[in-house]
């Protein structure tokens, strides 16, 4: 079970990187383009929200699978 | 307005009062009153810590960001904020650890611990206090000149910023950490029902988003992409930043301490999450207001934009409370600053425990001063400020992240490297020294070099 946890930590930790340095590439922000827009909304916005989202979602995940969770560093 | 800001402004501060007398009641010790109990829920966790990132930064700054730089803005404090969000994960766990090994009463005591050394946390000290006194002063000043440009009759802009130093002193000389928590919660619901009201009826206008953005391509499609319609949001400026805000829950003791006194680790993870879906609901109405702005008030000023999309143009009961929560935003925020430096100045001295309370009560007052003062000679580009601050502060997470990472003394070298950084960056900002080579920005110079000294502390000592 730790084992798994251990696992999928570095599988969130690794997604979260990358899709933060995916962030700062043209691939999210290309120079003066807004195409293609969603519903009049420019490209680097929803993207930059479509980004944010699965970025909340990481968290999530990751605090169920955080592995150093079970020892004790309660107050 | 003026009736209704006079009832909502006596409601406020007998709120704060009676914040202020209970938190008083409630603290039985020194500890209680730097630490606020150290028990923090989820909800009142994410609650403060949210109250002090978005401050009148995010009611007052991100708008106008948005207005004179376009949707890039988005990239450049929302993205940032997720990512630190899940950064928070962690670090925090860590930090938790390590403050739990020794009685945590503050970052500088702790990094003086950890490197068996003063110096630490004297390091750490001054760079905290060269960039968050600024930080603190233009908070109190944006609100301070926004209050002077509704109200010219009432008092000059000083007069104001004394005011609010004076409101912000009242509870948190008495309550302590606990009254600044408290009032945290006040600042974050009225932001967040503010914003959205504003926001509503920006987006109304227009009759739906998808019309507001239609008009703003045919205006200026500049604003509808990078890097804006002033240039300012290149890839270089906004990958900085991410930089300097994923590090601030590192490198500033107000967002430290908070991940510190949470009730356990499971709260802290919580609150995370909760802070990911507050921030998203606290920034996503700033984008229809900035864009509303954008195409309402162009050429118009800063303070021109804001007095009028804030509070003109809405009723006169909802423009009083947008008053109250940009008071409560800036005195949340400086506060919970203020009360940090206190508490790291006297977390590295030895002082007897009968005295720490005292202690700590005058330096937060002798900060409170220093902001005010530094309120009166400061600049009034809210978001660029804060920025420098937050780059400020980042230069210190090697040293810090160093002492919490490493399992033995960390290595004091990275101490003079660490005060050369800082210098540096001082130097750049005065423009004594130029702000960029080959085309790089020196803060992510200096970062670079510090974190790659860090990484190679962790690669000898292995």
């Amino acid at each position: 079970m730790k084992k798994i946890k251990h696992k999928s930590w570095k599988v969130i930790c690794i997604t979260a990187i990358i899709l933060a340095i995916v962030t700062f590439t043209p691939l999210v922000i290309p120079y003066s383009q807004s195409r293609p827009m969603l519903g009049n909304l420019p490209y680097t916005l929803w993207m930059g929200i479509l980004i944010y989202i699965i970025l909340v979602i990481l968290t999530f995940i990751g605090t169920r699978v955080y592995p150093d969770n079970d020892k004790s560093t309660d107050s | 307005m003026s009736t209704w800001f006079i009832i909502f402004g006596v409601i406020y501060i007998i709120i704060l009062a009676f914040i202020g007398l209970r938190s008083w009641q409630r603290t039985k010790s020194a500890e209680d009153y730097i630490l606020g109990g150290s028990r923090l829920g989820t909800l009142i966790g994410m609650m403060t810590f949210a109250a002090t990132l978005f401050s009148t930064f995010t009611l007052m700054g991100m708008p106008d960001f948005f207005r004179t730089h376009g949707i890039g803005a988005w990239i450049f404090l929302a993205i940032s904020d997720a990512a630190m969000f899940f950064f928070i994960l962690w670090f925090g766990y860590h930090l938790r650890k390590r403050a739990r090994e020794g009685s945590y009463q503050g970052v500088a005591g702790l990094m003086s611990n950890l490197y068996k050394t003063k110096w630490a946390g004297y390091v750490y000290f001054v760079g905290v206090f060269l960039f968050l006194v600024p930080y603190v002063a233009i908070q109190i000043r944006g609100i301070a000149i926004f209050l002077n440009a509704v109200f010219p009759e009432a008092l000059p802009a000083w007069g104001w910023s004394t005011l609010i130093v004076v409101l912000m002193l009242s509870y948190s000389e008495i309550g302590g950490l606990r009254a600044i928590i408290y009032n945290d919660v006040i600042q974050g619901t009225i932001l967040l029902l503010v914003l959205w009201v504003i926001a509503i009826g920006c987006v109304q206008s227009f009759g739906s988003v998808s019309n507001l953005f239609a008009e703003v391509k045919a205006f200026n499609p500049e604003l509808l992409s990078v890097p804006g319609p002033q240039g300012l949001l290149t890839t270089q400026f906004l990958f900085a930043s991410f930089l300097a805000i994923v590090l601030i829950p590192v490198t500033q003791p107000q967002v430290t301490t908070r991940l510190v006194i949470m009730r356990s680790n499971k709260t802290l993870h919580s609150m995370a999450v909760g802070l990911g879906i507050f921030a998203f609901l606290v920034l996503l109405p700033t984008i229809a207001i900035g864009l509303y702005g954008a195409l309402n008030y162009t050429g118009n000023t800063s303070s021109e934009f804001l007095s009028g999309v804030l509070l003109y143009e809405q009723l006169d009961w909802i423009a009083a409370i947008v008053i109250i929560g940009l008071l409560a935003a800036a005195t949340s925020t400086a506060d919970s600053q203020i009360f940090a430096l206190g508490s790291e100045l006297r977390s590295m001295l030895k002082v007897k425990e009968e005295h720490k309370m005292k202690y700590t009560r005058f330096t937060i007052l002798f900060f409170a001063v220093a902001a005010l003062v530094f309120s009166v000679l400061s600049s009034d580009q809210l978001v660029l400020l804060a920025r420098v601050s937050f780059a400020g502060t980042s230069i210190l997470a090697p040293l810090i992240l160093s002492g919490i990472f490493h399992k033995k003394q960390p290595p004091v070298w990275i101490l003079p490297f660490t005060a050369l950084g800082v210098g540096l960056f001082i130097l750049s900002l005065t423009g004594i020294i130029p702000s960029t080579y080959s085309g790089i920005r020196l803060e992510i110079l200096i970062l670079f070099t510090l974190f790659s000294l860090m990484a190679l502390s962790f690669f000898r000592k292995k």
